[in-house]
């Protein structure tokens, strides 16, 4: 061990262990999240109906749902944004001076991570807390779709979630691809090329899905939809034994999504 | 000074293995270098290293014959004993750079694969890709950086060796050296200074060699009163990549592994040399050699190549000298995995793939058998005494020379891919020298003064340089001027009225070198002033190797001298040819009398170079005529036979055993 | 015996010229070249523009052997020649690295022709950006020797006194192992990186050269090693000997600064003048690593 390695911060002397826990946490959780979520998501276009069913079994973990999002996805996504973070703080991109392929990818790569990022903050703020303020407006786990189809409505909003969606993708899809030399398991250029195959198909499946969620979002029929996860929630009152009114819905604000 | 120290300069192969091996034996060594030892002449080196190995002793090889091929190669112009020696530890030194990682060619079952190479029937020549040098090299260095971590080993990289320090008694005591980046002088107190400082290209502007060949730090040990011997033997290089700035060496492998030399019967056929028929190329070498065909040694292939473009016109191109070299014929797999390294400089700097086309070549100035004078004791079996403190010493006692940089071991014309075994043996071989000597001797009271004498000196000389003013000499014209003088004058063709009014031009430009500006003045990483001093530096070299060829009239490996030729036999009857081939012999004979010595210069107070000779030790292989396809050579072999013969049994073998410096000329 | 011409007055050796294959067109033409100089570290950095007659087959190196001849500015100011390092001018030492037209590589095989092609008008010469500048185009690249040292990049043998010959190998493993062999520690690799950034320690008022040198060596050792010093280790686990201490060598890897820092974005791969596998050489140090780290956690 050199001189140097006594005198210096936990997280250089950590920092293999770090990049790797960095490394991994892009992938899981973080990443099979985002598939999870987009496929999820991308339920919608086989109908309103379809979509509700798919997030009432993710609410029906009931309150251990916050505290498992809190472990298993936003703590992991803020360690390896954070991580990431002081990873583009310490590069120095040059594709200006060496627009090769890799490199371009290279700063893709740092490029859609901050956007992801800022992107999902905005994105979790806005549909789970805040709603209309910061545009469309909020989600409503009981009627999936049709608070979806408001939320995304804003031309704005949609464009922006395009945006976010495919830097997440991208992301993810290269983040793959680097994560397989990083670990060392594609090690020669032939296999590069074939993993490098690979990480476009995923990020062309994902990007679909996520797109395609999107777009099904915004093509919902907002009255058709609510009359069917009315429908849907009056039956899990039933069954349930709740009474109606037991969980205050939040009404969508329809007013400024109509309006807009 | 407690422990022992040895101040090593030049981090080339030789510099590097004999600082290896110090520090193996527990000295502290400073090795000083012009550049990053990594980046040394050494690396350079394409083709490969001899040795006799399994392989070609199974065919009837053995050391002795290396060492005779090796002698005989010389023109029998080196001491036979430390020759004999470094035959014999080829194949140690094989096996040692193997085990260090050096990534030797394989043979299929994972044995090393060898090549040939020219001036031997066998294939002794290790390579490792078409980088042998580098790879040997880098091994080395990487040995030596382990000892630097251990703190064996100090680096001085980017320095310059400016002057041994001298005690009264003549004794080394160490060297004064200058730091290129900050200019600043340091003496370097040591036991034993090794020099290992390379070749000196540059005194002849382009060359195959690298720019820090300058010969400078020689150059400095020869001004401080070390014998310089065999100057004048320049080994030209026959294949060659005209350059602006650098003639790029297209190694002898390429030969070696199949290539074909040839000319268009045509005088600068305009076709595709492509689509010129087999019956129209003139193969000249395999149909003037039958034996050796592309492989004869260095020098005959140089004037053979030389000749056909100057005497039969055959040259390629009009205004630029050259002929083909050919690879076109062999397949490409072979070509990429055995020369890829040549190839690729071959297309990088000609922007033409020699896998395809055939290439262009003329020689260049490559090697210099000459260097300093070294000393070497005789053991019983004829080889060298190890650990003796007189192997490799100069005439300046605690002053030692190897590698390149000495004269010892290739005579008058080195055999390709000898000089990194010369290299690396003499390293190790000057290591327990120098070790026994570093414990046992220890500086003296006046060490101190004398340093500061020294130190003031270089202060002095460098200010002077930085201070002249209003000199119209712009040192880098005058180089290449002296360049295409040497060139022209002291190569592959030499005659006494060109070298004598040459030796006069050089003493002209040194003259004139004395009222060079500077264009920097500065002191800091000033490479201006650096390149001024190296440039000063080359005229002693320049006029020792003039003198050196001036008078040396006779024609031995690489000088060669037209006037002085000995022609075959012109007779066709039985016994003209006799006749002929027994004139032939006693004029060899009486040549040899009067010539085989080795040329020993000195530096003049006046700044000529006074030259001597030095019987050479041909006690183990009797000298016999070199043959190489001279016409008759058959009849004159066969007469010279029956002479030695006649010798052997008249008296138990020749002796020559004096080294003496004999007979002022 | 061979018969030369009486008159050799043609030239010996390489003193008939060259030129191969270049455009006559550009005959007596001038090549304007801009130099961003700068007279010693820490130094303001300034541009200066020289002008040199066109000659066929140049490369940088002579356009910079010209200058230093000319020793005047384009407008004819006298000015100290440009400081530059070489050394074989046949790209094999690994000195002359610089940035010609913004990009790195080797001063040496950068033709003039093709730069021309490439940037037509005007070359344009920098230092190395992530080394400290020493003067002109040279700087100090002590920092990727260091990586070497770091690294273990040798054969940990006993010693020289013979042991016959090294292990046997196979011709498939030498020819994996000879290109990471060729690395001539040019630093064009280190240049490009995008996670390689400058170290630049300066020595304090009355620090001692010893300290400074410690000061400096642990500044370098917390910066990235480097894609060619992870090559070299991948190289040294690679050789039967070699391998003994292939555990060091990870653990230096996986330490602060070793491949971690690798952000995969194989630019040193693309500019490599040795076309170094550079990036395989990473994977399998990651996989190397990867293992390593598993089995520490494992056997600890
Ligand atoms: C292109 C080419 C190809 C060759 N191929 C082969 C081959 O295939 N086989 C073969 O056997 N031989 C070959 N040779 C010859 C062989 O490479 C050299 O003879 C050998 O490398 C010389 O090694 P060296 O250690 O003596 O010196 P070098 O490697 O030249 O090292 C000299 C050292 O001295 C230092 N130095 C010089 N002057 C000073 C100074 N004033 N102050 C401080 N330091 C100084 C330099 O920095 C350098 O470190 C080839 C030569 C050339 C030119
Ligand atoms: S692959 Fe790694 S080492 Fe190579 S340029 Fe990219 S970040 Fe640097
Ligand atoms: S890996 Fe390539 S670019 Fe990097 S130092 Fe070695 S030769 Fe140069
Ligand atoms: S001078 Fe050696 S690589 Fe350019």
């Amino acid at each position: 061990m050199s001189p140097a390695e006594a005198e210096t911060s936990f997280f250089s002397r950590h920092q293999f262990l770090i990049s790797r826990l960095f490394s991994l946490s892009g992938l899981i959780p973080v990443g099979a999240f985002l598939v999870v979520h987009l496929v999820t998501n991308a339920s919608v276009l086989a109908g309103p109906g379809t979509f509700q069913s798919r997030v009432d079994l993710i609410h029906s973990l009931g309150p251990l749902l916050v505290p498992i999002e809190w472990a298993f996805i936003f703590l992991p996504m803020l360690f390896h944004a954070s991580v990431g973070f002081a990873i583009i703080a310490g590069g120095l991109p040059n594709v200006s001076s060496y627009p090769y392929v890799g490199n371009v990818r290279y700063t893709l790569q740092r490029a859609t991570g901050m956007i992801a990022f800022a992107f999902i903050i905005w994105h979790v703020i806005q549909l789970h807390w805040m709603g209309a303020p910061l545009g469309g407006g909020k989600f409503d786990p009981h009627h999936a779709s049709s608070s979806a189809a408001l939320a995304l409505q804003p031309v704005g909003v949609a464009i922006l979630y395009a945006i976010g969606i495919l830097s997440a993708v991208f992301h993810l899809a290269n983040g793959l691809w680097t994560m397989g030399i990083t670990w060392g398991l594609w090690t020669s250029p032939a296999a590069m090329q074939r993993a490098n195959w690979i990480s476009i198909i995923v990020g062309v499946l994902l990007g679909g899905a996520g797109l395609g969620a999107l777009a099904g979002m915004r093509r919902v029929d907002v009255e058709q939809a609510r009359a069917i996860e009315d429908r849907m929630d009056e039956m899990k009152r039933m069954l349930e034994g709740r009474e109606p009114g037991d969980a205050p819905l939040v009404r969508p604000v329809a007013t400024s999504a109509e309006g807009n | 000074m407690a422990q022992p120290r040895v101040l090593v300069i030049g981090g080339g192969l030789a510099g590097l293995a004999a600082t290896m091996r110090l520090a193996e034996l527990g000295v502290g060594v400073d090795l000083v270098s012009l550049v990053p030892v990594k980046r040394s002449h050494s690396v350079c080196a394409q083709g490969g290293i001899n040795s006799v190995n399994a392989l070609t002793r199974q065919q009837g090889d053995n050391e002795w014959k290396h060492f005779d091929d090796t002698v005989y190669g010389g023109d029998f112009l080196q001491h036979q004993p430390p020759v004999k020696e470094m035959a014999d530890w080829g194949p140690r030194i094989i096996d040692l750079m193997d085990r260090l990682g050096v990534p030797f060619n394989r043979t299929p079952e994972g044995f090393r694969d060898q090549r040939r190479f020219g001036g031997t029937l066998y294939k002794r020549t290790a390579f490792a890709g078409a980088t042998t040098g580098q790879q040997l090299l880098y091994a080395l260095d990487e040995q030596v950086r382990r000892y630097e971590v251990e703190g064996r080993v100090k680096k001085w990289e980017f320095w310059d060796f400016l002057e041994p320090v001298l005690d009264a008694s003549g004794r080394c005591r160490g060297a004064v050296c200058q730091d290129l980046v900050s200019m600043k002088f340091k003496a370097f107190p040591a036991d034993a200074v090794i020099l290992a400082s390379g070749g000196c290209g540059l005194v002849y502007g382009r060359s195959t060699m690298s720019m820090v060949c300058t010969g400078s730090a020689v150059s400095r040990a020869y001004q401080a009163g070390a014998a310089y011997g065999n100057g004048e033997f320049i080994q030209v290089h026959p294949t060659a990549i005209p350059g602006a700035d650098k003639l790029r060496l297209m190694s002898e492998s390429a030969r070696g592994e199949g290539g074909r030399v040839w000319v268009p019967r045509t005088p600068q056929d305009p076709r595709d040399p492509r689509s010129i028929p087999e019956a129209e190329r003139y193969y000249f070498l395999e149909e003037r050699y039958p034996k050796y065909g592309n492989l004869v040694p260095r020098d005959i292939a140089t004037r053979e190549i030389f000749d056909i473009c100057t005497t039969d016109g055959l040259s390629v191109e009009k205004d630029r000298l050259c002929v083909y070299l050919d690879l076109s014929h062999l397949p490409r797999e072979m070509l990429d995995r055995k020369l890829g390294g040549i190839l690729e400089i071959y297309e990088k700097f000609q922007g033409v793939d020699p896998r395809v086309v055939p290439m262009k070549i003329f020689p260049a100035v490559h090697y210099s058998m000459g260097g300093l004078w070294v000393d070497y004791e005789r053991s019983a079996t004829g080889g060298m005494e190890e650990g003796s403190i007189r192997n490799q010493q100069t005439s300046i006692p605690g002053l030692y020379a190897i590698g390149e940089c000495d004269y010892q071991y290739h005579g008058a014309n080195r055999l390709g891919a000898n000089s990194l075994l010369s290299c690396i043996f003499s390293g190790l071989f000057v290591a327990p020298s120098v070790a026994g000597l570093a414990t046992a001797s220890r500086a003296g009271e006046e060490t101190p003064r004398l340093f500061e004498a020294s130190l003031r000196r270089q202060e002095e000389r460098h200010e002077a340089l930085l201070g002249r003013r209003g000199g119209q000499e712009n040192p880098y014209a005058l180089h290449q001027e002296l360049g295409n003088l040497m060139t022209r004058v002291a190569t592959v063709v030499r005659r006494n009225e060109q070298l004598a009014a040459a030796y006069d031009e050089v003493c002209v430009m040194e003259d004139r070198w004395r009222r060079c500006s500077l264009s920097d003045t500065g002191n800091w990483t000033n490479q201006n002033v650096v390149f001024t001093k190296s440039l000063g530096d080359m005229f002693p070299v320049a006029k020792l190797i003039l003198k050196g060829a001036l008078l040396r009239d006779e024609c031995r490996g690489a000088h060669y001298k037209p006037a002085f030729a000995m022609p075959g036999i012109a007779a066709t009857d039985p016994a003209g040819k006799r006749r002929e081939a027994e004139a032939w012999c006693d004029r060899f004979e009486a040549n040899t009398r009067k010539w085989l010595k080795s040329t020993i210069a000195r530096h003049g107070a006046d700044g000529h170079p006074q030259i001597s000779f030095e019987d050479v030790d041909t006690s183990l292989i009797p000298p016999r005529p070199r043959l190489y396809g001279l016409v008759g050579a058959d009849v004159i072999e066969e007469v010279w036979k029956e002479r030695s013969r006649g010798a052997a049994d008249d008296a138990p073998a020749a002796t020559g055993a004096g080294r003496a410096v004999a007979a002022h000329v | 015996m061979i018969q030369l011409a009486e008159d050799s007055n043609v030239g010996g050796p390489g003193a008939a010229d060259q030129g191969n294959g270049h455009s006559d067109t550009m005959a007596g033409r001038t090549i304007h070249v801009r130099v961003l100089r700068q007279d010693g570290p820490g130094g303001e950095s300034y541009w200066e523009r020289h002008a040199v007659p066109y000659e066929p087959n140049m490369n940088v190196i002579s356009v910079l052997q010209r200058i230093a001849e000319r020793a005047r500015a384009e407008d004819g100011r006298q000015v100290a020649p440009v400081a530059w390092d070489c050394s074989c001018l046949e790209e094999v030492c690994g000195s002359c690295t610089m940035l010609v037209n913004g990009r790195t590589r080797m001063a040496c095989s950068a033709l003039v022709d093709r730069l021309l092609e490439e940037h037509p008008g005007e070359i344009e010469l920098r230092p190395m950006s992530k080394f400290p500048v020493v003067r002109d185009l040279k700087v100090d690249r002590g920092r990727l020797f260091r990586a070497l040292e770091r690294v273990e990049a040798w054969v940990p043998v006993d010693g020289s006194y013979d042991h016959g010959p090294g292990p046997r190998i196979s011709p498939e493993e030498q020819e994996d192992a000879y290109p990471l062999s060729t690395c001539m520690s040019c630093g064009c690799c280190l240049e490009a990186c995008p996670q390689y950034t400058k170290i630049e320690v300066v020595q304090r008022e009355g620090e001692s050269a010893e300290e400074f040198e410690r000061r400096r060596t642990a500044a370098y050792d917390r910066g990235f090693v480097g894609a060619h010093a992870i090559s070299q280790a991948v190289l040294f686990n690679g050789h039967p000997t070699g391998r003994m201490i292939a555990d060091e060598r990870l653990q230096a890897l996986t330490s602060a600064g070793g491949i971690q820092v690798c952000g995969n974005a194989q630019n040193c791969v693309a500019v490599c003048p040795k076309h170094i596998p550079l990036t395989r050489s990473i994977a399998r140090a990651g996989r190397a690593a990867t293992v390593w780290a598993i089995k520490r956690l494992f056997d600890r």
